[in-house]
C-alpha cells in the first residue's frame, strides 16, 4: 500500500503520460478493462500458477470473481470475441493497477501495482518483435534514466528445443529450467552430464552468458538440435536490426533468463534499472495466448512497473539535486 | 566498486579465507574491528558483515549485489537469486534428530519439531505426509527434547558432536548445505563487469588456479 501526494504523485503521472504518448504515437489504442471479473479469464490466460496470486472472492451468487492481476488476459479475450472481424494487427496499450498477493521476488511485493503496457496482436515474426523492443527502449529512453538501464532479451524456444532434445518429463524440464534460470552451474552440470557427457561443462556455462552478438556464437558451439538453432537465429537476425538501428548498447542477450511463465512461446524481455533491486519490467511473445480464448494469433507485449520505475526516477533526481 | 554481503558467524572465516585466495583482502585490524562495512585493500569492493538470515534480504533488494552464504539460509529464505558458484566452505548437513529414534514409527499422534527452519522443516514433513507441530526457536535447538518441547528438531550438523553431547541421535538428513554465491538479478546485468570479474576471481580460487 502505497500513497503518492504532491510532487510524487506528478512524477508518477508525468512517467505515465511519457510511456502512454509513446504509445499513441506508434498507433497504440488506449484500452481500459474491468478491474473485477471472472476469475476463470485469468485462469485461462494466465495459467493457474500466475492466476491464483490475484485476489478472490465470491459475489452473492456464489460466483468465483478476481481482482485482475493482469491486463492480458483481458486484452487477450477481447481480441478472439469482441474484436474478432476487426482488421488485424490490433495495437493496444494501458496504464492500469494490477493486483496479486504472492511476491515472484521480495523485492518487487506490493499488493498493488501500476502496470504501463502494451500488445501488439495478430502479427508475427521480426517486425512484431523489433517493433515492441523499439517502444520499450523508447520509453526508457524519455525517462532520463541516462545510460543506467538495460534491456535484456531471449528466445524461451532455445529451451524448449533443449528440454525436448533430452526428452525430459515436466518435474526434470522444471528443474532444468530453475538451474538455468538460477545459474547454478555447478548443479546445471551435474543434472546435464548424463545426457552431454562431453560437453556438459561447456552446455553449463551458457546459462551464465549475457552479452551482444557473441554469445550466439558460443551458444552454437554446443546446442545442435534444430529447434534451439531456429531460435538462437531468430534472436540473431533480431539483434542485427537492433545494432542497425544503433540501439546495442541498450540491449543484452542474456541465454539464463529462461522465466517462469510458460505461456511465452519466443522472444523475452526483461527491464533492470540501476537502483531497482528487481527487473521493472517485462514482456515477449505468447502465441498460445488468445487460442485459450478461441482463436489462436501471435501476439508479443510487454509491461513496465510504474511505482518501481517512480521510485527509482524520484531517488536519481534527489540524488542530481 | 560492487558491495558483497557476507554472512557473519559460522561462515565467515572460511569466506574471508577464500577471499584472500582468489586476491581479495581485508585489512585485519579493520575485520577485527567492529565496524560493519569494509572496502577492501583495492577499493574494487565493499563488504557489510550481516547475520546470515539477513544476506539473501540485503541482495535481493539490490543493497548489496553479492553475497556469501549457506544453502540453509538459502533455503529458509525462498528468495529470488541467483547462485552461480557452490564455495564449498562451510559444509554440513541439515538433518531430523530426536532423542529416541522410534519416535517416528512408533505413531504416537502428532509430533513436535522444534527448529530454526521451519520452512524446511515444513516442506520436508510435508512432502511425507506426516502431520507435525513446527516450534520456531531461535538456537539452542538441541535443548528441546530435553526438555520435552519437542519430540524431534531439524538442525545443522557439521560435526555431530553438539548431538552427541545433548542425547540426540540422526534419524534422517534433509539435504547438505554449503556456503553458496548468490547475486542479485538486476546487479547481474547492469554491472556485470564487476561482478562477472568476482564471479571469476571466486572460481579461479575454488579451481585452484585453474580456470573452468
Amino acid at each position: 500500500m502505497r500513497y503518492y501526494i504532491g510532487a510524487e504523485a506528478r512524477l508518477r503521472r508525468r512517467i505515465e503520460d511519457a510511456a502512454m504518448s509513446v504509445f499513441e504515437t506508434w498507433s497504440y489504442e488506449e484500452v481500459i478493462t474491468p478491474s473485477v471479473d471472472y476469475y476463470d479469464l485469468f485462469e485461462q490466460g494466465m495459467g493457474q500458477t500466475e492466476a491464483q496470486r490475484g485476489f478472490r472472492f465470491t459475489d452473492n451468487d456464489g460466483r468465483l470473481l478476481a481482482l485482475r492481476p493482469d491486463v492480458t488476459s483481458s486484452v487477450a479475450r477481447i481480441a478472439a470475441t469482441l474484436l474478432v472481424d476487426r482488421p488485424r494487427p490490433l495495437r493496444f496499450c494501458y496504464a492500469a493497477p494490477v493486483f496479486r498477493q504472492q511476491p515472484q521476488s521480495h523485492a518487487e511485493w506490493r499488493r498493488e501495482n501500476t502496470q504501463l503496457g502494451c500488445e501488439l496482436i495478430g502479427v508475427g515474426g521480426k517486425p512484431a518483435d523489433l517493433e515492441v523492443l523499439r517502444l520499450a527502449a523508447e520509453i526508457l529512453r524519455r525517462l532520463d534514466l541516462g545510460s543506467s538501464y538495460c534491456l535484456t532479451i531471449n528466445n524461451v524456444e532455445i529451451f524448449n528445443g533443449l528440454a525436448a532434445e533430452l526428452d525430459l518429463d515436466t518435474p526434470a524440464r522444471e528443474q532444468l529450467r530453475r538451474l538455468i534460470d538460477t545459474r547454478e552451474t555447478a548443479e546445471l552440470h551435474r543434472f546435464v552430464r548424463e545426457f552431454r557427457p562431453h560437453d556438459g561443462r561447456a552446455f553449463a556455462q551458457l546459462a551464465q552468458l549475457t552479452g551482444k552478438r557473441d554469445v550466439l556464437q558460443a551458444a552454437r558451439d554446443v546446442i545442435q538440435n534444430a529447434r534451439s538453432l531456429a531460435a538462437l537465429n531468430a534472436l540473431e537476425e533480431l539483434w542485427t536490426e537492433i545494432e542497425s538501428l544503433g540501439l546495442e548498447n541498450e540491449f543484452e542477450i542474456d541465454l539464463g533468463d529462461v522465466p517462469s511463465l510458460d505461456y511465452y512461446t519466443g522472444l523475452t524481455l526483461k527491464v533492470f534499472v540501476h537502483g531497482a533491486g528487481a527487473n521493472v519490467g517485462r514482456g515477449g511473445r505468447y502465441d498460445g495466448l488468445t487460442g485459450n480464448f478461441g482463436r489462436a494469433e501471435p501476439a508479443v507485449g510487454f509491461v513496465l512497473n510504474l511505482d518501481a520505475l517512480t521510485e527509482v526516477v524520484g531517488r536519481r533526481m534527489a540524488q542530481q539535486s | 566498486m560492487i558491495t558483497i554481503a557476507i554472512a557473519k558467524g559460522r561462515m565467515q572465516d572460511d569466506a574471508l579465507a577464500l577471499l584472500a585466495r582468489a586476491g581479495i583482502r581485508l585489512r585485519e585490524e579493520e575485520v577485527n574491528s567492529r565496524r560493519l562495512a569494509l572496502t577492501d585493500e583495492t577499493g574494487d569492493y565493499r563488504f557489510l558483515f550481516v547475520k546470515p538470515g539477513d544476506v539473501p534480504v540485503y541482495v535481493e533488494h539490490g543493497i548489496a549485489d553479492c553475497g556469501l552464504v549457506g544453502r540453509d539460509v538459502l533455503l529458509e529464505s525462498e528468495a529470488d537469486l541467483l547462485l552461480p558458484l557452490d564455495l564449498g566452505i562451510a559444509r554440513c548437513r541439515i538433518v531430523v534428530a530426536a532423542a529416541d529414534p522410534e519416535v517416528m514409527t512408533r505413531g504416537a499422534g502428532m509430533l513436535r519439531v522444534a527448529t530454526k527452519y521451519s520452512q524446511i522443516a515444513a516442506a520436508h514433513f510435508g512432502a511425507r505426509g506426516m502431520p507435525v507441530e513446527i516450534i520456531k526457536l531461535s538456537g539452542s535447538v538441541e535443548l528441546a527434547p530435553a526438555l520435552g518441547l519437542a519430540d524431534l528438531i531439524v538442525d545443522l550438523v557439521q560435526s555431530g558432536r553438539t548431538l552427541r553431547e545433548n542425547g540426540l541421535t540422526v534419524v534422517d538428513e534433509i539435504t547438505e548445505s554449503t556456503g553458496r554465491l548468490v547475486v542479485n538479478r538486476a546487479s547481474y546485468q547492469l554491472k556485470a563487469q564487476a561482478v562477472g570479474q568476482f564471479v571469476s576471481a571466486l572460481r579461479l580460487a575454488l579451481n585452484g588456479g585453474e580456470a573452468a
